[in-house]
C-alpha cells in the first residue's frame, strides 16, 4: 500500500497543541514529510525550546503517523534550526 | 540542523498540584478574612490579626504557588530536572504545617509558638532550596530567566532569615533600632527579592510561549535586571541603617517594574495568539497594577505620602494586584495542563482529547476575573479611605472572585477522577 504526504499531513492534523488548541500543522511546526514505501519521516519543531511538551509532543506525532495505512516504520526528528516564529502559523507541512 | 536538547523529566503532575491546592485554599481563606478583619484593616497594619492575614497571603498562598509552579516550571525553563520528588512532598507537609502554625500563632498573638512554627518553616524553605540546588548543579546557562530565578532562590533565603530573625526577636529581644524600619525591609525582601524576581523570570520565558510572540529588544530584560538588582539591596539597606540609599533604590526597583510592564505591552502587542483565555487575561491586567503599586511605592520611600493607609494600599496593589492576579493567571494555565497531561496526555495521538481550555469553565472564569480585579481595586480605595464598610463591600467582591477561581480550580482536578477520563468524546463535542 502506497503512502502519500497528504494521508500522513491529515493525520497529524489530529495532533494538537493542548494549551493552543491547534494543531502542529496549522501551527506550521511540521518542518518536512518524507515519504520512502513504508518509512515516514517527519521534520518538526516545537513553540520554544522550552515547551513544556518537549518530551511528549513527538511521541504523539509518531503514534498519530503510525495509524496512517501501510505505514511500516515512523522516524520523528525534532529540530529548533531554524526556530519556530508565530509568522509560520497557518503555512501548514511543507514539501 | 540543530541537535535537540536532553530530554528534560519534570516530577509527577502531582506535586506541583499539591502545592497549587493547598495556595489556592489560602487564597479563599485570606480573602474572606479580608472582611472578617475589616475593621483591624482601617486601622493600623501592625496588628497580630493583620500580620496573620498578611502571611497567610505571602506565605500560604504566594509563596506555595510559586513553589508549586517552580517544580513544574524550572525543569522546563532551566532545563534540569528535579533532584528529588520525595523530598518536595515532605516539604510541602512540612510547610503547610508551619505556615497554620504561624498564621495561627499570629492571631492568637502567642511568640513562642511563632518562633517555633517560623523555625519549621525555614526547615521547609531549606528543603526546598536544598531540592532546586541540588538539581542545579553544575548549571552553566545564565540567561535572563536563569538569573531571575538564581535571585529569587536568594531573596527566599534572606527573606526567610530576615522573619526568622524578626520571631525570636519577639521572644527575646536584641535587634538594635526601630521595629518598623526593619519590618519594612523583611516585607521588601519577600517583595522584591523573592517574589518579584520569580515572576519576571518565570514571565520571561511562558509569556511569549503563551501568546505566541516574539520576544522583545533585550534592553527591557538588562532594564529588569539591573533594576532589581541595585534595588532591592538599596531599598533593604536604605530601610535598615543607610537611609540615603532608600529613594535611590526605590527608584532603580521602579525601573525594573516599568521595564517589565513596557516588555509585556510589547509582548501582547506582538502576539499572534488568536484570542486570549481569561489566564492570559488575569497575568496581562496584573501588570497594570504596577503602575500604582510603584507609585505609592516611590513616594513612601520619598516620604511624599506616609501613615498606615498609604503603606496598606501599596501592599494591596503590589500583593493582591500584581503579584496574586499573575499567579491566579499563571494557576489557570499551569493546572489545567498537568491534569490534562496526567489525565488525557498517553491518549494524546492515538484518539481525539480535549485540549486545556475544554477542561476548565471559561464563564466562572470570566467571574473570576470581573470580581478579582474589581475587588483588588476597591480595596485599595477603601483602605486609603479607611473606611470599615468600604473594606467589607471590597472584601465581600474579592471572597466572590476568590470563590469563583476555587470552583474552577475544583473543576479542572475533577478531571483527574477515573470517570471524566473515560469520557474524552463529551468533553471535545
Amino acid at each position: 500500500m502506497t503512502v502519500s504526504r497528504e494521508q500522513v499531513t491529515e493525520a497529524l492534523r489530529e495532533v494538537f497543541d493542548p494549551e493552543l488548541g491547534l494543531s502542529v500543522v496549522d501551527l506550521g511546526l511540521i518542518y518536512g514529510i518524507h515519504v520512502d514505501a513504508g518509512r515516514v519521516r517527519v521534520e518538526m519543531t516545537l513553540t520554544t525550546q522550552g515547551c513544556p511538551l518537549h518530551d511528549s509532543m513527538t511521541g504523539w506525532v509518531r503514534q498519530a503517523v503510525a495509524t496512517v495505512p501501510g505505514v511500516a516504520d515512523v522516524e520523528v526528528v525534532l529540530t529548533f534550526e531554524p526556530p519556530w516564529t508565530p509568522e509560520r502559523m497557518g503555512q501548514g507541512a511543507r514539501p | 540542523m540543530a541537535s535537540p536538547p536532553a530530554a528534560r523529566s519534570g516530577p509527577s503532575p502531582l506535586v506541583p498540584l499539591g502545592y497549587l491546592t493547598c495556595a489556592a485554599v489560602a487564597f479563599v481563606a485570606a480573602a474572606m478574612g479580608i472582611g472578617w478583619l475589616a475593621p483591624d484593616l482601617a486601622g493600623h497594619y501592625y496588628h497580630p490579626r493583620l500580620l496573620a492575614l498578611t502571611h497567610t497571603v505571602t506565605l500560604g498562598w504566594i509563596t506555595l504557588a510559586i513553589m508549586g509552579a517552580s517544580y513544574q516550571l524550572v525543569p522546563i525553563v532551566l532545563g534540569r530536572p528535579v533532584w528529588s520528588e520525595r523530598l518536595a512532598r515532605w516539604q510541602l507537609g512540612i510547610l503547610t504545617v508551619a505556615v497554620v502554625g504561624m498564621v495561627a500563632h499570629f492571631y492568637l498573638g502567642t511568640w513562642p509558638g511563632l518562633a517555633a512554627a517560623a523555625g519549621l518553616l525555614a526547615v521547609g524553605i531549606g528543603l526546598h532550596l536544598l531540592n532546586v540546588g541540588l538539581g542545579l548543579r553544575g548549571f552553566t546557562q545564565w540567561t535572563f530567566t536563569a538569573r531571575m530565578v538564581m535571585l529569587g532562590y536568594g531573596g527566599l533565603a534572606l527573606t526567610t532569615l530576615f522573619g526568622l530573625t524578626l520571631a525570636t526577636n519577639r521572644v527575646r529581644p536584641f535587634l538594635p533600632g526601630e521595629l518598623f524600619p526593619t519590618l519594612h525591609a523583611h516585607v521588601h525582601l519577600a517583595l522584591l527579592g523573592w517574589m518579584t524576581p520569580m515572576i519576571l523570570g518565570v514571565a520571561a520565558r511562558v509569556y511569549p510561549m503563551f501568546l505566541l510572540a516574539p520576544v522583545p529588544g533585550r534592553w527591557a530584560s538588562r532594564l529588569q535586571l539591573w533594576g532589581l538588582g541595585l534595588g532591592l539591596p538599596a531599598v533593604v539597606l536604605g530601610l535598615v541603617g543607610v537611609p540615603g540609599l532608600l529613594v535611590p533604590g526605590a527608584l532603580a526597583a521602579a525601573t525594573a517594574a516599568m521595564g517589565h510592564a513596557w516588555w509585556v505591552l510589547e509582548v501582547a502587542r506582538g502576539r499572534k495568539r488568536p484570542g486570549l483565555d481569561w489566564g492570559l487575561r488575569f497575568s496581562l491586567t496584573a501588570t497594570v497594577f504596577l503602575l500604582p503599586a510603584v507609585v505609592l511605592g516611590v513616594a513612601l520611600a520619598a516620604d511624599l505620602l506616609s501613615g498606615p493607609r498609604v503603606a496598606l494600599a501599596y501592599a494591596v496593589v503590589a500583593l493582591g494586584g500584581w503579584v496574586s492576579l499573575t499567579i491566579v493567571g499563571m494557576m489557570l494555565k499551569i493546572v489545567p495542563f498537568l491534569v490534562w497531561y496526567r489525565a488525557f496526555g498517553p491518549r494524546a495521538g492515538r484518539e481525539r482529547v480535549p485540549t486545556l481550555a475544554d477542561l476548565s469553565w471559561p464563564r466562572l472564569e470570566g467571574t473570576a476575573y470581573v470580581f478579582l480585579t474589581a475587588g483588588v481595586a476597591l480595596l485599595a480605595v477603601a483602605l486609603l479611605v479607611g473606611d470599615v464598610a468600604a473594606i467589607r463591600a471590597a472584601a465581600a467582591v474579592l471572597t466572590l472572585g476568590a470563590l469563583a477561581f476555587a470552583l474552577v480550580i475544583v473543576r479542572i482536578l475533577g478531571h483527574l477522577s477515573p470517570r471524566f477520563q473515560k469520557t474524552p468524546a463529551a468533553l471535545v463535542a
